[in-house]
């Protein structure tokens, strides 16, 4: 639905997020103090990393998973949950 | 209606973007993640105050859904009143979901979680429980298990304990509500979005119940979260069952439980609870794993 379609329209002076998903361009990656590092050989690509990640950090493609650095905050879920260690972690540079 | 056999064919998309203001490896978080690929962009959102608040801060929001925020007492109101609305204008397919905290469902919310089960309105609450109230820097609640420590029960010289009430038993309460309830896992999404699916189905009210780990107040490391939601259900002291019509069903029964002490080491709110309260602790799980034992497959409230 278009905004000038929609039904409600706010009460003036009071904002509304218009834009979903707009959270998506806000920089978590230097929450970081490890970052995932994914190898291609090893995957199975069981969809166990991109399934468990809190904040969608990894997206799925059709190659498999791909870490998206600007929204993983470094929790390792995906690094301790992987069944075949293809993920491993790495010490971010500080 | 046909459910999801493994992870890899649970739904691919997303509707849940990073970027929020969550911890790092939050549980309700990831839970409200995977319930959205199930309930898609037409949901609306109920929310009461707590943790999940803070996830759309102006100008941004993770979601892609809709999204009301209220007051921790009368998150079921709102969306009682967000369903009779949208059923006025002939939109019956938008789905109107609940997202509140244990303290917003165990305590400061209930008669209002009461009143809408009552009259059986056609509403989802799910209610991530992290037993006890996250947001505000880990206070008892009444969903908080005996040998915790929280902020306002501390070990000390003359409690070793910690919290020496037992929790409440909000399944039962909410199975005798007549309306569908059931708990479930972060670590069995399957599982999880399955009994998602059949609430949506369902015409009335549903309440699931979410274990979310909280990396901060139980104090682990957050790689653990997910370990941790699996070995609650392991060893006994998250089981995993649903109650429809007073009649209990086991979702994942197991011969034998582990012992809770696998449970209880990887957490820093369990560290210092003496051998007898680990005791104490233990009994209390058999007995509430013997008693849905005991009744699953039959009339339980």
């Amino acid at each position: 639905m278009r905004e000038e379609e929609l039904p409600y329209k706010g009460i003036e002076g009071i904002p509304i997020i218009k834009e979903p998903g707009s959270a998506a361009k806000v920089n978590r990656g230097s929450w970081r103090l490890v970052r995932p590092v994914h190898n291609r050989d090893k995957c199975t690509k069981c969809k166990i990393c991109y399934t468990y990640c809190p904040d969608a950090a990894i997206n799925w493609t059709p190659d498999g998973p791909e870490i998206n650095l600007n929204s993983c905050k470094g929790c390792m879920i995906c690094v301790e949950e992987c069944p075949t260690d293809a993920m491993t972690e790495e010490k971010e540079a500080t | 209606m046909q459910g999801f056999k493994s992870i890899r064919n649970l739904p691919e998309q997303d509707y849940f973007t990073g970027g929020s203001s969550a911890c790092a490896g939050c549980g309700p978080s990831l839970g409200l993640k995977l319930a959205l690929k199930v309930l898609g962009p037409e949901t609306i959102i109920v929310n009461a105050s707590g943790c999940m608040t803070l996830l759309p801060l102006y100008p941004n929001t993770p979601l892609k859904s809709s999204w009301i925020h209220n007051a921790i007492e009368n998150a079921s109101s709102t969306a009682a009143g967000a369903r009779h609305g949208l059923d006025m204008l002939g939109n019956e397919d938008m789905n109107v979901v609940v997202y509140a905290g244990d303290g917003a469902t165990y305590d400061i919310g209930f008669a209002s979680l009461s009143a809408a089960a009552t009259k059986n309105e056609r509403i989802i609450y799910i209610c991530y429980n992290n037993q006890s109230f996250g947001n505000t820097g880990f206070q008892w609640s009444t969903a908080t298990p005996y040998g915790s420590e929280t902020k306002t029960t501390p070990r000390g010289k003359n409690n070793p304990i910690g919290t020496t009430v037992v929790n409440k038993n909000m399944l039962k309460i909410m199975g005798a509500h007549r309306v569908y309830a059931a708990t479930a896992s972060l670590a069995y999404p399957v599982d999880f979005l399955n009994k998602l699916n059949r609430a949506k189905e369902r015409d009335g009210f549903s309440y699931i119940e979410l274990l979310g780990s909280c990396t901060a107040g139980w104090n682990y490391d957050p790689r653990m979260t997910i370990r941790i939601s699996k070995l609650a259900v392991r060893c006994g002291m998250w089981p995993l069952y649903e109650i429809e019509n007073g009649v209990l069903t086991l979702s994942k029964d197991f011969s034998e439980l582990k012992r809770i002490d696998e449970f209880l080491k990887l957490q820093g709110r369990y560290r210092a609870l003496p051998q007898d309260g680990v005791d104490r602790l233990q009994v209390l799980v058999n007995e509430h794993w013997g008693e849905l034992k005991e009744y699953n497959g039959h009339r339980y409230v």
